[in-house]
C-alpha cells in the first residue's frame, strides 16, 4: 500500500480562474501571438516604454521604436474592453483605465503597461505584443504581466525577460487556400434531429 | 463505500461563475450535486479500482492488437474497409494517446465489473480533474472533513504532464483543440484540456469540428487557413470516418488524439472481444455479439448497439429472450451486443456508476455518477468522493 497522495498536490488556481471573467465586450482572440514568429524558445524581453528598450539594445533603437507602436496598435485592436470604468477598475486597479470612444461604440479599457519583443536583433521579423498588469487585489494578474488574451506570465512583474512559451512549429505544410468547410459534423445534426430533445443540442462526449 | 450526506458550501455557485464552470446545471436540472458524496477506504481505491483499471487497459491494448490485424475482427468492428490502414497504422506507428474513463461497476465488495470504456471522446473531466479537487479542499479548509481525508484524483497532474509529454517526444506544439458547436458541457470539457496544455506549454488554439477546412493541397485548416498538424477532438471516430472529410484523413496527415485506433476501444464490439480473450476475468461481464450462434442463453441481459452515446437505444433481455426497451434512440444499424445484466449498487434511492479515468495507461483517478433510474443517463448528477 503507498502512503503518497492520490490527488493532486497542488493546482494553480490563477492558472483556471478565467481572466476577465467580469464581462468584458471583448477579449482578443489573436491567439497567443508569442508562436507568431517561431524560434526555440527564444529569450523575451519585457520593456516599459521605447527609451527602456533602446537602453538595453542601443544598437536598435528604431527596432524598439517601431515594436513599441506595433504593440500600441496592437493594444487598440485588442485590449480587454468592459462596459463600465468600474468593471475594469476591479480587474485592472484604480485609474489604470481609458476611456475610450470608437467607431464600434465607447468602452473603457486597460493602459498599455508594457510591451514584450523578441529576435529584436535577428534578421527575421522581430516579434512584439502588449502587455497589462494589474494593482487590484482582487485581480489573478496582480503584480504580473498578462498578455491581451489572458496568458499570465510566471514571475512578479519586476521580472522583465522570459523565456516565452513560443512554439516553434515544426515546418508547417503549405496551404495556399482552403477549399471546402464543413466537412465534419454533419452526424451531430443527424442523430441530434432525433427525439422530442433533439432541440437541446446535448454533446457528442460520453 | 458510504454515502454521506453534505453541507453545500454557502458560495459554490458564485466558485463556478468564477472558474468557468458553466453546466452545472444543465437543461433545468442540477448535474454538480455537493449535497452528498461518497466515502471509500485507500484499499477499496487501490486494489479494488486503480490495480483493475490499469489491468483492464492492458487487456483493452491487447483487443486492439489483434483487431487491426484480422480484416474479420475489423470488419466485425464495422471500421469502414477504406479507412483499415488508416487504424492499422496508427497502432503500429504507436501514436500516443491522451486519456481514457472505464466505466464501472462497483459495491465497495465485489470485485469491479466493466461496463464499457468510454476511450475517444470521455467526458466528465474537469469536473473530476478540478472541480471536485476545489470542493475537497474547500471542505478540509473549512474544518468540514478531516484534514487527512484524500481523494483519487491525479487527473490534472498527470495530465499537464501527459502534454509535457507529447511537447518533448512527440512534437505536439501546437495543438487545434477542437468539439461541435452548441454544446455547452462539451466547450468546457474541451477548455480545460485547453488549459492544462497551456499548461504545459503548447499552443492551444480553438475551433469548432465544423469550422475545420480541407485545403487544395489536401492538409485540414484553421480559420486563418493555417493547416492543422495536431488536433484534440472531441467528436467519436466512428462518425469523423463516415462524414465528407473521412477521405481527407488519411492524406492530411494530422497527429489526433485520441488517435485513430481509439475506434476499436469505443466501439461495444470491444466487450465479447474482451470476453473471448479474457473469458471469466473477474473484472469482465460475459458479453457476446448478438449474432454469436454459441452465445450463452439463459439469464438477464442487456443488449447495446456497437455505436451509441449517453446509454441510447439499450433493452434489457428476459430469461426467455423477451426484449424490454430501456432508452430509444437513432443508433443500431450498425449491430448489436449483449452483456450479462449487472445492476448498479443502490445507494438509497440512488443507483451509482463509477468512472475511472486513465491517462495514457496510468489510473489518475474515478468520477461518480447518481441517477435515479437504473441505466445512466446524460443527466445523471455527478457527485465527489473522498478516501478516509
Amino acid at each position: 500500500m503507498s502512503h503518497s497522495q492520490k490527488r493532486s498536490k497542488s493546482i494553480h488556481l490563477h492558472q483556471l480562474r478565467k481572466a476577465f471573467a467580469l464581462k468584458p465586450l471583448a477579449v482578443g482572440v489573436a491567439g497567443i501571438m508569442l508562436s507568431a514568429c517561431g524560434g526555440s524558445r527564444e529569450q523575451s524581453n519585457i520593456y516599459v516604454t521605447p527609451e527602456d528598450c533602446q537602453q538595453d539594445n542601443p544598437e536598435a533603437t528604431g527596432q524598439c521604436l517601431a515594436a513599441y507602436e506595433s504593440a500600441l496598435q496592437e493594444h487598440n485592436r485588442t485590449a480587454p474592453k468592459f462596459n463600465s470604468q468600474n468593471d475594469c477598475e476591479y480587474e485592472f486597479g484604480n485609474d489604470r483605465c481609458q476611456y475610450v470612444q470608437s467607431s464600434s461604440g465607447s468602452f473603457f479599457m486597460p493602459f498599455m503597461a508594457g510591451y514584450m519583443v523578441s529576435q529584436l536583433l535577428q534578421p527575421r521579423p522581430y516579434y512584439s505584443q502588449p502587455l497589462y498588469t494589474s494593482f487590484s487585489p482582487y485581480s489573478p494578474f496582480r503584480s504580473r504581466w498578462v498578455t491581451s488574451n489572458g496568458y499570465v506570465f510566471d514571475g512578479d512583474i519586476r521580472r522583465r525577460s522570459y523565456n516565452a512559451p513560443s512554439s516553434v512549429f515544426e515546418k508547417k505544410p503549405t496551404v495556399n487556400r482552403t477549399i471546402k468547410r464543413g466537412g465534419f459534423g454533419s452526424s451531430v445534426r443527424a442523430k441530434s434531429s432525433w427525439g422530442s430533445s433533439g432541440s437541446k443540442s446535448k454533446g457528442w462526449g460520453g | 463505500m458510504f454515502r454521506m450526506a453534505s453541507q453545500p458550501r454557502h458560495n459554490w455557485q458564485q466558485l463556478a461563475a468564477e472558474y468557468g464552470f458553466h453546466f452545472h446545471t444543465m437543461y433545468g436540472e442540477p448535474y454538480w450535486d455537493e449535497s452528498a458524496y461518497y466515502q471509500f477506504t485507500l484499499p477499496q481505491i487501490e486494489q479494488d479500482i486503480e490495480d483493475p483499471s490499469a489491468e483492464l487497459h492492458q487487456m483493452c491494448l491487447h483487443v486492439v492488437d489483434k483487431v487491426v490485424n484480422s480484416e474479420a475482427l475489423l470488419t466485425q468492428c464495422q471500421i469502414p474497409q477504406q479507412h483499415w490502414d488508416l487504424v492499422a497504422t496508427s497502432w503500429r506507428e504507436k501514436q500516443p494517446s491522451l486519456y481514457s474513463r472505464l466505466d464501472l461497476v462497483y459495491d465497495g465488495q465485489s470485485p469491479a465489473k466493466l461496463l464499457e470504456n468510454n476511450a475517444d471522446t470521455p467526458t466528465s473531466l474537469y469536473e473530476t480533474g478540478f472541480w471536485q479537487w476545489l470542493w475537497l479542499e474547500n471542505l478540509v479548509d473549512a474544518g468540514k472533513i478531516a484534514r487527512h481525508a484524500d481523494q483519487f484524483n491525479s487527473l490534472q497532474e498527470k495530465l499537464v504532464y501527459r502534454f509535457e509529454q507529447l511537447r518533448q517526444q512527440y512534437g505536439y506544439q501546437r495543438i487545434h483543440f477542437s468539439c461541435c458547436e452548441d454544446s455547452v458541457e462539451d466547450r468546457g470539457t474541451v477548455q480545460y484540456l485547453q488549459d492544462c496544455a497551456s499548461a504545459a506549454g503548447i499552443d492551444a488554439p480553438f475551433l469548432f469540428i465544423e469550422e475545420i477546412g480541407l485545403s487544395d493541397t489536401g492538409y485540414f485548416t484553421d480559420l486563418d487557413d493555417q493547416a492543422i498538424t495536431h488536433a484534440f477532438k472531441l467528436y467519436p471516430w466512428e462518425f469523423m470516418l463516415r462524414e465528407e472529410f473521412g477521405d481527407a484523413i488519411s492524406a492530411a496527415d494530422v497527429g489526433w488524439l485520441e488517435p485513430a485506433w481509439k475506434s476499436v476501444l469505443s466501439n461495444k464490439a470491444l466487450l465479447p472481444l474482451l470476453w473471448q480473450e479474457f473469458t471469466n476475468h473477474p473484472n469482465l461481464l460475459p458479453a457476446f455479439f448478438e449474432t454469436d450462434k454459441n452465445r450463452a442463453s439463459g439469464g438477464q441481459w442487456i443488449k447495446k448497439p456497437l455505436f451509441s452515446r449517453e446509454g441510447a437505444n439499450i433493452s434489457l433481455l428476459n430469461d426467455d429472450d423477451s426484449p424490454t426497451t430501456l432508452s430509444e434512440g437513432p443508433y443500431g444499424e450498425e449491430g448489436f451486443i449483449l452483456q450479462q445484466y449487472h445492476p448498479l449498487p443502490r445507494y438509497g434511492e440512488q443507483y451509482v456508476l463509477i468512472g475511472s479515468w486513465l491517462i495514457d495507461d496510468l489510473p489518475a483517478g474515478i468520477s461518480i455518477r447518481e441517477d435515479r433510474s437504473l441505466i445512466t443517463q446524460d443527466l445523471s448528477r455527478y457527485l465527489p468522493h473522498i478516501i478516509l
